[in-house]
């Protein structure tokens, strides 16, 4: 091999040429009888100007240098990959193993980062110097319980902080996307909807990809034009990418609009959940609130997100206290908050400074999860590399005899681990496609995602973590075998002489081991957790109870057609009553769960109050509401069927909070004004959940349905005890019943089990993903145990066989086998229970009901690792026990 | 660049290719062919020579290899490649296209000059 080219070898040499060359002319012309000096001088002169030329020279050769180091790397690396695919071909067994092995580790990390890049990294796709932009937050005690940051605004608060940051910053505001249907007739689709201020895509540095997006104008908050902007996705989706889109009318909720302009391809808003069709916010259909308010006055209308881009020059600290001050004092209409507190965040929403969902603190945990599936990964393709290395002792030992360079043979070994470490890497990114998007739709099944999880980022992500898992992998059995001693090894064989190897193997088991025991903690203490929210008492049944809603088609209705819906409706309650599958029916004003009905002010009569007066939360329902919703009535009766005097019942947490150790039945709650006619508490209800599993008990009130005390509009839902086993069927007959009665109406049905679903989605998530991959981690460290135990197994068949030329019995062989892998394994199972004491707190926060030093969880866990690890053993413990005595002599 | 330019200017590469083309040798010895071989005709600076000994080389031409000398010392001594031998046919045969149109114009008579009315 030609020897490297150095800077100063270069000048060297050429001095060296030329003074070869002055050496060999002058003596030849002292030969022909010139002095020495004449010589010299005469050479000089026949040369020319020798320093134009050495440095003329060393230009050239400088080079050539180069260029021949460039040339020397691409050569050697080409060799080096070629003799390690070949020598990974010489163990296919082994190298597949470890292939398949890397792959899972890393296609489970690359699915989870391409998971966790979304959530918290990636700023939305297309829009410009998302750095600079802030999302608003406020600090909000929001129903008595703890206080959080939310990110919803009203619109008055909007217009305050918009006037607060004039001509400092831009501001915008938008609704998160959220379901519509689109379209008249019979079937109309769905889509995302997003209302948002003429500001929204200025602010975010977006144009569009033709037509228009809408201006001020088009966005005054009295008569707004109706015109939208549909996602490029939407697009080519619904319109087939027709460019003679725009002027075209689209029915949003039965109101019409104008297709104006098209947002650019991957612009899908600024939430994980894809917006398909954008309007101008004034003009949003079907909006919640009060009749009597219009939605930009009211502040019960609050799901408004603002953001805005922060100028170059501008500070944040004191644009906070600009905005925190300016939401002190909301005019007239606004929710006034003396005490608000205001932070910036970014637009990432994620990022806080709110509290994230429990599905993404359940994402984040499982990015750490899945960096330990991966360690145990490596490790499993350190013990296979240390086993295949050992095997090629001599190979090595030969190799350094011929004179390779310990260097060399180094660069050769991890060449061969990160050339698998790739090969796994590409099989990874195909399971990390899949695994990708098969996480996404079970974690956050409700957003409908723009882009695949296969990102440059993914991509990248998955080739560094390949190069360090493999160069880690390979740097372990390197080391080692640089340390091989030559005689030794050639004269041993294949067989091992030192015993440090193997104490490093066993290390690895323990390891692989510790690190399985912390995850089947981890899952068990959420499966644990799940069973317990499970068991929680919600106060109404979950998995029989399903509601239906009758609303006409195009818009919200008008008072006399609800009224008239609601008519017919009860006229109908004895047949819907005896359709097959149908147990109880009842009316409510708004089902369990959905949203929350407030009452304008109260006054209970009582001795003291004790607490804070509880909001006025209400529910109308109709007489056998509570026998169909499964909320039991502790004290009292239900209303009665007749309109008579006016009655009321009241949850417990209400009794408790206004009448402690009082009995209240009998009592009055005026409505409206102190002087109002007494209606009389005639029932005292469970306490029912509001909106969460976990919540402080909410104080509410039910008021009969066909009597209220209240001047408010209620409308109404349909209660239905089904059963259980029927829920389907049974929702197909009350559905064929009421479209027949109500040919023009949309008929909705929701289960309250599908509504309880995400208040139990962390949990299902924890217990299922943590089970899943300490599965997975489990039979990594499974093969792992396996291919140890039987490699020990391999190098000591000499002593086996010995020992049976000596009279031991197979079973005695198993059992020591056996009990030496299990041993190993133990270890680490005490080192993993220790680990998994000393990591719970990083998923205290998660669980329910369980602490995460659970001793029955710790056990279990350390249970399945060693009836793993001894189901792992029993293959290799029964070659042993079969080894063949004779062939064990003659090797001798 | 038009090829007679090229030729004026690789006559030295030409005649070093030609010193290599009997076997490998030393800057030095290259010097002394072309010393003896032009007879004093014509001169060649030797420090012209080294350049173009390693311009070859950065082409590919020629191939250097440390070795010893007759009178036993380290000398680098220069051997034709593969390419090189290629290149000294074709600058050979250019060079030869030259001489022979050098050679015609200088043994041609002028046309007269033709009146014209």
């Amino acid at each position: 091999m030609r020897l490297p080219f150095f800077r100063r070898d270069v000048q060297r040499e050429i001095d060296e040429e030329l003074r070869f060359h002055f050496d060999a002319r002058i003596e030849e012309l002292v030969a022909q009888g010139m002095t020495p000096d004449d010589a010299r001088a005469q050479a000089l002169s026949e040369f020319g100007d020798v320093n134009q030329v050495r440095s003329r020279l060393r230009e050239i050769d400088d080079r050539v240098a180069r260029r021949r180091q460039r040339a020397d790397l691409l050569d050697v690396l080409r060799q080096d990959f070629t003799h390690a695919a070949r020598s990974l071909r010489r163990t296919p067994g082994v190298s597949i193993t470890i292939i398949l092995t890397l792959a899972l580790g890393l296609g489970v990390n690359a699915a989870m980062f391409s998971l966790l890049d979304v959530l918290f990294l990636r700023p939305p796709a297309l829009v410009a110097k998302p750095a600079e932009l802030r999302r608003v937050w406020r600090y909000l005690n929001f129903r008595g319980g703890e206080g959080q940051f939310w990110s919803g605004f009203d619109y008055t608060s909007y217009a305050a902080v918009r006037q607060a940051l004039e001509g400092s910053a831009v501001t915008a505001l938008y609704r998160v996307p959220t379901k519509m249907s689109v379209g008249a007739g019979d079937n109309p689709g769905s889509a995302k909807i997003s209302s948002a201020t003429a500001s929204y895509f200025r602010v975010l540095g977006i144009k569009p990809a033709f037509g228009r997006f809408y201006s001020e104008d088009e966005d005054r908050v009295e008569g707004g034009a109706p015109v939208v902007v549909i996602s490029d996705g939407y697009w080519r989706r619904e319109m087939g990418g027709d460019r003679a889109v725009l002027d075209r009318k689209i029915v949003l909720s039965g109101v019409p609009y104008t297709i104006i302009g098209v947002a650019p391809a991957r612009f899908s808003g600024v939430d994980l959940d894809a917006a398909d069709i954008w309007l101008p916010l004034s003009t949003l259909p079907g909006r919640a609130g009060d009749r009597n308010t219009p939605w930009y006055r009211n502040p019960a209308v609050n799901g408004f997100q603002i953001f805005f881009r922060l100028l170059p020059d501008a500070r944040a600290p004191e644009v906070e206290q600009r905005v925190t001050a300016a939401l002190r004092h909301v005019g007239e209409g606004g929710r006034q908050d003396t005490a608000a507190v205001v932070k910036l965040g970014s637009i990432i929403l994620a990022r806080g400074p709110g509290n994230i969902s429990g599905e993404m603190r359940v994402a984040e945990r499982l990015g750490g999860v899945a960096i330990i599936v991966l360690v145990i990964a490596c490790a499993n393709v350190v013990n296979l590399l240390l086993a295949r290395a050992v095997r090629r002792r001599r190979e090595i030992a030969v190799r350094l005899a011929l004179g390779i360079s310990r260097s060399r043979l180094l660069r050769l070994l991890i060449t061969e681990s990160v050339l698998l470490a790739g090969i796994a890497a590409v099989a990874a990114l195909g399971a990390a496609a899949w695994g990708g998007t098969l996480l996404r739709t079970f974690l956050l099944p409700q957003v409908s995602w723009a882009e695949t999880p296969l990102h440059w980022r993914v991509l990248s992500f998955a080739l560094i973590a390949a190069i360090v898992a493999g160069v880690l992998a390979g740097l372990f059995p390197a080391v080692q075998s640089r340390a091989t001693d030559l005689t030794n090894a050639l004269k041993a064989g294949s067989r091992e002489s030192g015993s440090h190897r193997s104490r490093l193997r066993s290390m690895l088991v323990i390891c692989q081991a510790a690190l399985s025991v912390t995850l089947l903690v981890g899952a068990a203490l959420f499966v644990r957790s799940l069973s317990n929210i499970h068991g929680l008492g919600v106060g109404f049944s979950v998995n029989d109870l399903a509601f239906i809603s009758v609303t006409p088609r195009g818009g919200e209705p008008t008072k006399i057609q609800a009224a008239a819906i609601a008519d017919r409706l009860e006229q109908l309650e004895p047949r819907l009553a005896t359709l097959p599958g149908v147990e109880r029916v009842s009316f409510v004003s708004m089902r369990p769960k959905s949203g929350i009905q407030f009452a304008g002010p109260y006054y209970p009569e009582a001795d003291t109050v004790v607490r804070r007066k509880p909001a006025p939360i209400f529910t109308a329902v109709s007489t056998n509401f509570f026998a169909a919703s499964g909320i039991k009535l502790i004290h009292g009766h239900t209303f009665p069927e007749s309109r008579g005097q006016l009655t009321v019942i009241v949850n417990q947490a209400m009794a408790d909070s206004v009448w402690p150790n009082q009995d209240p039945i009998g009592r009055c709650i005026r409505f409206e004004k102190p002087d109002a006619p007494c209606v009389t508490i005639i029932g005292i209800s469970e306490t029912a959940i509001l909106s969460h599993v976990r919540e402080q008990p909410s104080p509410q009130m039910y008021l009969p349905l066909n009597n209220m005390p209240l001047s408010v509009w209620p409308s109404r839902e349909i209660v239905v005890r089904v059963n259980q086993t029927r829920l389907n069927a049974t929702l197909g007959n009350v559905r064929a019943l009421l479209s027949a009665e109500f040919p023009n109406a949309i008929i909705q049905t929701n289960t309250m089990a599908k509504a309880m679903e995400p208040e139990y989605r962390p949990w299902t998530l924890g217990a299922t993903l943590f089970s899943l991959f300490g599965a997975l981690a489990a039979l990594v460290a499974a093969i792992g145990i396996y291919s140890s135990v039987s490699y020990a197994v391999n190098q000591r068949t000499h002593e086996f066989g010995v020992r049976a030329a000596l009279g031991a019995d197979s079973r005695s062989i198993v059992t020591q086998v056996l009990g030496e892998g299990t041993r190993t394994v133990a270890i680490g199972v005490a080192a993993g229970i220790v680990l998994a004491i000393a990591t719970g707190r990083l998923i205290a926060s998660l669980l329910y009901g369980v602490s995460a030093w659970n001793p029955f969880a710790l056990a279990l866990a350390g249970t399945a690792m060693i009836v793993i690890a001894g189901l792992a053993c029993i293959a290799p413990a029964w070659r042993a026990a079969r080894s063949d005595p004779v062939a064990a002599l003659r090797a001798e | 660049m038009t090829r007679e330019l090229d030729l004026l200017q690789g006559t030295l590469d030409v005649l070093v290719l030609r010193a290599l083309s009997w076997g490998p040798m030393h800057g030095y010895a290259v010097a002394r062919f072309i010393r003896q071989g032009s007879t004093g005709t014509f001169k060649v600076l030797d420090g012209a020579l080294y350049t173009s000994l390693h311009r070859m080389e950065e082409r590919g031409w020629v191939e250097s290899e440390w070795g010893i000398s007759e009178t036993k010392k380290r000398a680098k001594f220069y051997r034709l490649t593969a390419g090189g031998r290629r290149a000294l046919r074709a600058e050979t045969d250019s060079w030869n296209d030259y001489v022979a149109a050098v050679g015609r114009v200088m043994t041609a008579a002028p046309e007269p000059a033709v009146e014209t009315a």
